[in-house]
């Protein structure tokens, strides 16, 4: 399966600081924290905010993993099934290519 | 969304300048510049902080000596670099080296659709021609261009044709900015700066002529909130602070070049300090509603509009913006 790269051209940054702040209030019980942004991407001019799984699958096309393998990788780090996970992954992929920012 | 650095710094690298504009907020700034040197170690602070955009102001960022080495520096270290010019001194020559020094997109002052109001705004006769010329050589060169134009009582009509004469000489975005009363644009604020209801009634214009602007149109006033407009950034209201920061050419960081209140140094206090413990920022990324915005359905949104505009004109950041027409 294709490995999975971000295009170059495309700005962006993650914020570690606030993925700790969304995990930690995940687990004081307050599930919407799951919706933050702690990625942003800037886009033609527009400020994109990736919540915590679209930031997580984000850092991960490095080119060096395909869809199964980023979903395995998430999988095994937060102890979800994988059936579950890669449905996400291929959402957000899809989307992804459809904005273009991926290579 | 708090981030661990500004994502773009608006680097005034120089206060010279061969204009003397009536709008200006820096014209009568003094102050010492860095060396080659000093401004290298600016440059590899920004990139460590993982700063994205660079962009340089001023005074006339040409008019600096090592702009180009500054430029090419920042570049190679992954930063993307715009500036704002005049576009006096952009010729053939000038734009090739702003291609070759890895300038992302230069941006060029244009107030007027005719040079009488251009030239007189900004107190140079030829001016006009110049900033189309300047626009024409870039787009010669490869650099993409932008136009800011400052909106203000005698181009308010005429701003369709100022956006679409940038388009036609090659830019991609205008940028219809509102009218900051600090420096010169405070003492010929009266004379100069739009009425609340014209403002209303400008955006109302701009935002419904948008999608059919034969360029893209971008604005930078958090009261059109009131026109429902939501910002797709990660702060709401002013960014300066949040999503900014203005160095000057000694190195001192401002929350913005409106703003005239000194947060620390970049090469002796660090970036990371500023940032992080700087109580004037503490301050504008948490305000608090007064007046009229109490109670105000777009609080949220517009967090009391442009905070530059409500510091100079009422000595608070809370106060509601100068420009904000709700009743
Ligand atoms: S507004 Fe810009 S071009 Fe005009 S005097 Fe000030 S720095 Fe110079
Ligand atoms: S009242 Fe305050 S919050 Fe509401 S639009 Fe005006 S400035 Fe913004």
């Amino acid at each position: 399966m294709k490995k999975l790269s971000r295009n170059p051209d495309l700005v962006w940054r993650d914020e570690p600081a606030e993925r700790e702040g969304i995990v930690k209030a995940l687990e004081g019980g307050d599930e919407s924290a799951a919706e933050r942004g702690w990625v942003i991407i800037i886009d033609k001019g527009s400020m994109h905010q990736l919540n915590l799984l679209a930031g997580e699958i984000w850092l991960l096309l490095d080119g060096t993993l395909d869809e199964y393998e980023v979903a395995k990788n998430l999988a095994s780090r937060y102890d979800a099934p994988i059936e579950e996970i890669i449905e996400d992954v291929r959402e957000f992929i899809a989307d992804c290519e459809k904005k273009g920012w991926l290579a | 969304m708090k981030l661990s650095a500004p994502l773009t710094v608006n680097w005034t690298l120089s206060y010279a300048c061969n204009f003397s504009c009536r709008h200006c907020y820096s014209r009568e700034i003094e102050k010492s510049e860095l060396s080659l040197e000093e401004n290298f170690a600016v440059v590899d602070a920004l990139a460590g902080a993982r700063v994205a955009f660079v962009n340089f102001g001023g005074g006339e960022p040409l008019l600096y000596p090592h702009l180009y080495a500054v430029t090419k520096h920042a570049s190679e270290s992954g930063l993307k670099v715009t500036m704002n010019s005049n576009g006096w001194l952009i010729d053939e020559e000038a734009a090739a080296k702003c291609a070759e020094a890895g300038f992302r997109s230069v941006g060029i002052s244009i107030d007027g659709a005719e040079a009488a109001t251009h030239d007189g705004f900004r107190d140079r006769p030829g001016s006009y021609a110049r900033a189309h010329r300047a626009l024409k050589n870039l787009c010669g060169a490869g650099v993409p261009t932008t136009v800011s134009a400052v909106i203000f009582k005698r181009n308010v009509k005429s701003y369709r044709e100022i956006v679409s004469q940038a388009a036609d000489s090659g830019a991609g975005t205008v940028y219809l900015h509102n009218f900051k009363c600090s420096g010169r644009g405070m003492e010929n604020r009266e004379e100069l700066d739009l009425s609340p209801q014209e403002w209303r009634d400008f955006y109302e214009d701009a935002l419904a002529w948008r999608d059919e602007a034969p360029c893209a149109l971008a604005f930078d006033d958090p009261v059109i909130a009131l026109l429902g407009e939501e910002s797709s950034a990660a702060v709401k209201g002013s960014t300066c602070g949040k999503l900014s920061l203005h160095l000057e050419p000694d190195g001192d960081a401002t929350p913005c070049g409106f703003i005239p209140l000194t947060l620390g140094n970049i090469l002796t206090d660090g970036l990371e300090k500023i940032w992080n413990d700087s109580e004037v920022l503490h301050q504008m990324r948490n305000k608090e509603a007064t007046g009229k915005c109490v109670g105000c359905s777009v609080y949220g949104e517009c967090l009391g509009g442009c905070t530059a505009r409500a510091l100079a004109t009422t000595g608070s950041f809370n106060a509601p913006d100068p420009h904000c027409w709700k009743e």
